[in-house]
């Protein structure tokens, strides 16, 4: 497996063999169709990492991620949340990126 | 390094994000017409009531259009959520200004998405939103044609009534 992007906290791999990736969240590491990916984009992008410097909006600081249709579940805190969302842009940048350079190729 | 995105999806992952904002857009256009349609009800303007159920009906097809494609590429699409509809109007030309200036907006962003598909070279995406670029015409024009009657009929006594009973 390949890895794709570390963050602080966090590495997405890329298996060409069975065409997925792979999610290292420190305590698991969860398997992600592309599909999966896909939605987990949009579940972090539509967190309101805003309401965590807000104690009357998010009083805690933390987050609750459901991810692969609720297989698996993570309670993530400010931080935490932060390394994520620069983790699943800066993938998806390396996947865009990839794209391009395929093309001129 | 495969390109599973690609192996997953046959479009782009920005024409995806664009056309999934689009979505948003067709679906907000439906829930504003139906307002313009509820505004027209209330109001008694029963021809332009008419044309907004339409309308509204037509634009939640829009947007189901790409809902599918989105699907049938293999990408995600995401069911909107959408809020903050004007309920409010002072005649039945805003109306009709409101509408045109929102098929404008749609034309715009429609067209933006097929520029993105031109510089990623992703024809599919073009290709299908070919059949927009016609409609957004049709749509447009439509609008036009409501509110040049205006302008022939003006706008006092029972000119607005005789413009509802025109508009089908
Ligand atoms: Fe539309
Ligand atoms: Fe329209």
């Amino acid at each position: 497996m390949k890895v794709v992007f570390r963050s602080k906290f966090y590495t997405l791999y890329q298996s060409d063999k069975e065409k997925c990736h792979y999610l290292d969240m420190d305590q698991k590491t969860i398997k992600l169709s592309f599909c999966q990916f896909l939605a987990l984009r949009t579940k972090v992008r539509n967190i309101a990492i805003e309401d965590h410097f807000d104690s009357d909006l998010n009083k805690h600081g933390f987050e609750i991620l459901m991810l692969c249709n609720k297989e698996h579940l993570f309670i993530l805190n400010t931080l935490e949340l932060l390394d994520l969302k620069s983790l699943v842009e800066c993938s998806f940048m390396t996947i865009d990126i990839d794209q391009i350079a395929s093309r001129t190729i | 390094m495969k390109d599973i995105a690609r192996l997953n999806m046959s479009i782009k992952v920005t024409s995806l994000d664009a056309l999934n904002d689009q979505i948003q857009m067709e679906g907000k256009a439906s829930s504003s017409y139906l307002a313009m349609a509820s505004w027209c009800d209330q109001n008694s303007y029963s021809g332009s009531a008419a044309l907004f159920y339409r309308q509204a009906s037509e634009e939640r097809e829009h947007m189901m259009k790409i809902f599918k494609f989105i699907n049938d590429c293999g990408g995600n699409a995401i069911s909107p959520e959408i809020s903050n509809i004007n309920h409010d109007f002072s005649s039945l030309e805003e109306i009709f200004e409101t509408a045109l200036e929102q098929e404008i907006a749609v034309t715009k962003s429609i067209n933006k998405i097929i520029s993105l598909a031109k510089k990623t070279e992703d024809y599919a995406v073009e290709n299908f939103l070919q059949w927009f670029v016609k409609e957004q015409l049709e749509e447009e024009k439509s609008m036009r044609d409501i509110l040049d009657l205006f302008e022939v009929m003006g706008r006092e006594g029972i000119a607005i009534k005789l413009i509802d009973e025109r508009i089908k």
